[in-house]
């Protein structure tokens, strides 16, 4: 029963719930503490760290059904080999990269809603990557759309070698101040229909990541 | 009084039960490959897990007001909901405020605890669920039947009949073509709709970030294509720090769906940033209770530590027979038959047969990627229940009293065990004692030997000796 | 479960034996047997003559009440301090867990906890206290050995199973679904009768695929449920306790 009717119900929710936790735990005689664990309990049997991560990530990406492209040239033959001639791509990268691109293939800098089933790929730039888990690592900051980069059958992210980190804990540590990062690994998929696996379902059918 | 999940576990037609059986055997079978393929000490992992989920809720009074603050320095508007008509009036409000009229929902059971859907229709809200399984729940007005796969109980040909009935397509039952539909249908429903509503796994206290765990794309979608985040977080969702997302995150697709990562973890601190296009201007969390400070209350509170990963449902003997839907609440199988008579508060007693509907084998236990004590929270509620007279608690279960005194009047208990040769002579199968025939209806019973073992022990040559001895003495 | 505070026998060897109440009531060979094994290995067996039940089935129905009066008469039975060796996994967890939870609150839990850490179920008690690595003598037969869910996060079907695989002759074979449960669970057996027949039933499959001589376990619970429904749709099993087993080899090798 509320006997102050001008306090907003918000904030009588609050008390009533801080107030009923307090109670919850004061009879505890001891409460447990937090215990301390090394990142080294999570580090994969037989998991090296050598100097170079793209081949392991590669390996990874491909394990969960990804796509890794060593070379802009990579990209290129991938696209035209799967007639992918027409695709959203981050306006940065657009300057750096498309004098690779042939005429036949046609990018859009502006992602257009009302059309955006007419974008057979999306390229955008990634803000690392994860060499243990095969993850590309998207970010709020660096992702020039995030329909550009979730929308279109294709995603293909553009990272460089330093961007790759060995394994979960260190990509954790380095969680930058972002509003949205996003740990991608392989094409979207669902088993929701009988346990069948079925790759492409929101997001991405093919999940690609590009070595500048 | 027969248990009802017992009763209803007859009804449930075989191939339902053959889905649900192979569905939950292999993914437990590959989660556990998994672990023990990728670390040398899983086991270690889950208890440290556990460790640091039963710290949190132990100081959930520093920590809640602490993240509370963390989210709002991030720019996130927080809210609280004690009950369900809280948390639903709330999510109203922000819509209200909005004027927006159109829900995209990504996973969250929470919403199912609330009844958001049915509340939301009421005062002209569209809801529409995006993840595949609860999409398919609802064109059904169905309820989900396992906490990580919804529709483990249904089949292609159902869901094809639905999407029929619903206009997505003529007749199709090819899982690809289904998803497909699905994928196509809901793209226009993001772009239309106003709001992201979606839950939460994870929220750390050390830095605010959220965390969504998801494999289709959905969440993702929801955040892309709306100007608005409203976020539903039980109150025991919290995370002390960043750090131990490392932990949690390495156990909890593993155990969910025996996945290394699940597809997309989305660490989510605020709106979006300013220079992106697409995704919400506002972000908003409403921490839920709706029972969970009762609980937080009782020698149960061990269970609010559930990251639900689902790795109980599928490991559990009980669950595979009956299926989700015989746990008649939002929460099924060992996590369920716990959570949802404790959520229930003051109706308990409705679903106080649920700790009963389990052999204790503790396999639940052995699986839990924060080490809950399943069994033993079980047994408590099996005490609570007899303790406050709960008729479904003890229905169908002999009752103990007498058995007590047999089993502390040692003259007694062997003078029954000689009078127990007369069960070896009587037609036992048709005497009106419900255990005697709930076990021989589909089990013979041995042959009764009571009396013989102590005799042995009695008359063996050693024995008879001390005992010739002492009386030669006297 | 940490088990490690329990300390080993005297040098006498003696021992308490609960044999449970099974056992009383169905299964005397299975205690006999236990006795034999143990007196084989040199201990000195006493029989409180006033032991009846270890308070486990009302603990596991909810009537907790009524489960203390047992446990406490069980306190008293076994006075003393010589271990107390059971034949039985879920014997044994009661009373070094399942105890420990239901006396948390009464004042009696000392008294209690001195039992529970005397307390061993047959095969921890022949491995892990008196040390024996190897079983001796001859058991010809192929084995699917059944470890009951009480035993689990304990050394009991570790050492079970590696007593079994030891002795000279027998052949354990594999067996799926091991960590599954046969569906007894005491009074879930006759409150939730078709889950826990249906369970069974799945149990036999597993326990059968590979064609055993013999079904063993160091639970007669579990087998006094399996073979019921074994016989009753017309093909019993061979059922044997463990402690069967030992004391067969060590006849079968005029040991004893």
């Amino acid at each position: 029963m509320r006997l102050f009717a001008a306090i907003p119900k918000m904030s009588s929710s609050r008390d009533q719930i801080l107030s009923r936790v307090r109670d919850a735990l004061a009879p505890l005689p001891s409460r447990t503490p937090l215990p301390e664990w090394d990142a080294s309990l999570v580090r994969l049997r037989n998991s090296t760290t050598p100097a170079d991560l793209w081949a392991p990530f590669a390996e990874r990406l491909r394990s969960v059904n990804g796509t890794p492209l060593a070379s802009p040239l990579a990209l290129i033959s991938f696209l035209t080999e799967n007639n992918l001639l027409r695709g959203y791509c981050d306006p940065a990268l657009h300057a750096s990269l498309a004098s690779h691109f042939p005429p036949t293939i046609t990018l859009s800098t502006e992602l257009d809603r009302s059309r955006i089933d007419d974008y057979q790929f999306g390229l955008t730039a990634a803000f690392g990557a994860i060499a243990e888990t095969g993850t590309i690592i998207l970010s709020d900051n660096t992702t020039s759309s995030r329909l550009g980069a979730l929308a279109p059958w294709v995603h293909i992210a553009a990272l460089r070698r330093d961007q790759i980190f060995p394994d979960i804990p260190s990509a954790i540590a380095a969680l930058p101040a972002d509003p949205n990062i996003i740990w991608v690994t392989g094409p979207s998929k669902t088993a929701d229909v009988e346990g069948i696996l079925i790759e492409g379902v929101h997001g991405p059918g093919l999940q690609a990541a590009l070595l500048l | 009084m027969r248990q009802p999940l017992d009763t209803f576990s007859t009804t449930l037609p075989p191939d339902k039960r053959a889905s649900v059986y192979q569905s939950t055997k292999a993914t437990h079978e590959k989660r556990t490959k998994l672990l023990f393929d990728h670390f040398a000490d899983p086991n270690r992992l889950r208890e440290l897990a556990g460790e640091i989920k039963q710290h949190t809720l132990e100081h959930l009074d520093t920590y809640l007001p602490a993240v509370e603050a963390k989210l709002q320095s991030n720019g996130v508007q927080v809210h609280w909901a004690s009950t369900a008509d809280d948390a639903n009036a709330a999510v109203l409000k922000i819509m209200r405020a909005r004027g927006a009229t159109k829900i995209v929902k990504s996973k969250t059971m929470v919403s199912e605890e609330i009844h958001l859907e049915a509340y939301l229709k009421k005062h002209g809200i569209e809801s529409l669920e995006t993840d595949l399984g609860e999409f398919i729940v609802q064109i059904d007005h169905d309820h989900p039947s396992h906490i990580v796969r919804p529709i483990i109980h249904k089949n292609r040909r159902e869901i094809a009949q639905s999407f029929e009935r619903e206009g997505l397509g003529v007749y199709n039952d090819d899982p690809q073509t289904i998803t497909r539909r699905a994928r196509a249908f809901l793209r226009e429903k993001y772009l239309a709709a106003d709001v992201g509503l979606t839950g939460g796994n994870f929220i750390s206290v050390e830095s605010g970030r959220l965390v969504l765990v998801t494999n289709e794309g959905n969440s993702r979608f929801c955040l892309a294509a709306t100007k608005c985040h409203i976020a539903l977080v039980g109150i025991e969702k919290l995370v002390p720090r960043d750090r131990d997302l490392g932990l949690l995150l390495n156990l909890l697709a593993r155990s969910a769906t025996a996945q290394q990562l699940t597809v997309y973890t989305e660490f989510i601190t605020g709106p979006k940033s300013p220079t992106q296009p697409d995704g919400p201007e506002e972000m908003h969390v409403i921490f839920v209770d709706n029972g969970r400070t009762d609980v937080l209350a009782t020698e149960c509170r061990d269970i609010l530590r559930c990251i639900r990963c689902g790795a109980c449902l599928n490991v559990c003997p009980v669950y595979r027979q009956a299926s989700g839907h015989a746990y008649r609440s939002v929460y099924p199988g060992p996590v369920g038959a716990v959570l949802s008579p404790l959520l229930a508060g003051k109706k308990f007693p409705e679903l106080a047969d649920l700790p009963k509907a389990s052999s204790l084998c503790g396999a639940c236990n052995e699986v839990c990627p924060v080490n809950i004590p399943i069994p033993d929270l079980l047994l408590r509620l099996r005490d609570k229940g007899k303790r406050e007279h709960a008729p479904l608690a003890s229905a169908a279960t002999p009752p103990m009293g007498s058995f007590a005194t047999l089993a502390t009047h040692p003259t007694v208990w062997k003078t029954a065990l000689t009078a127990g040769k007369l069960l070896n002579v009587l037609p036992t199968t048709l005497l009106p004692v419900p255990p005697l025939r709930a076990w021989e209806k589909n089990r013979t019973l041995p042959k009764w030997r009571g009396g013989e073992f102590r005799n042995w022990m009695k008359s063996r040559p050693d024995v008879r000796r001390k005992n010739a001895q002492n009386a030669q003495k006297s | 479960m940490d088990l490690s505070h329990r300390r080993r026998p005297a040098a006498d060897r003696r021992v308490q034996l609960m044999a449970t109440c099974l056992c009383d009531a169905f299964f005397d060979d299975v205690a006999r047997a236990t006795v034999e094994v143990l007196e084989y290995l040199g201990c000195t067996i006493e029989f409180p003559e006033a032991q009846t039940c270890c308070g486990q089935p009302p603990f596991n129905g909810g009537d907790w009440p009524a489960s203390r009066k047992i446990v406490r008469h069980t306190v008293d039975t076994f006075a003393g301090d010589a271990p107390v060796v059971v034949p039985s996994g879920s014997c044994a967890a009661m009373l070094f867990h399942g105890a420990l939870l239901e006396f948390e609150n009464e004042p009696d839990l000392p008294a209690v906890s001195k039992l529970a850490s005397r307390t061993w179920e047959l095969a921890d008690f022949i491995v892990n206290a008196l040390g024996v690595t190897s079983w001796p003598g001859e058991y010809k037969a192929t084995l699917a050995f059944h470890r009951s869910c009480h035993s689990r996060g304990t050394p009991s079907g570790e050492a079970a199973l590696h007593l079994l695989s030891s002795i000279s002759g027998t052949r354990v074979v594999p067996v799926g679904e091991a960590e599954q449960c046969c569906g007894f669970g005491g009074t879930f057996s006759v409150a939730f009768p078709n889950v826990s027949t249906a369970m069974g039933t799945l149990k036999l499959e597993h326990l059968r695929a590979e064609n055993p001589d013999v079904v063993v376990s160091a639970d007669m619970s579990c087998l006094m449920h399996l073979n019921g429904l074994a016989e009753k749709s017309g093909s019993p099993l061979r059922p044997q306790h463990l402690a069967q087993i030992l004391r067969d080899a060590l006849k079968n090798s005029a040991l004893i």
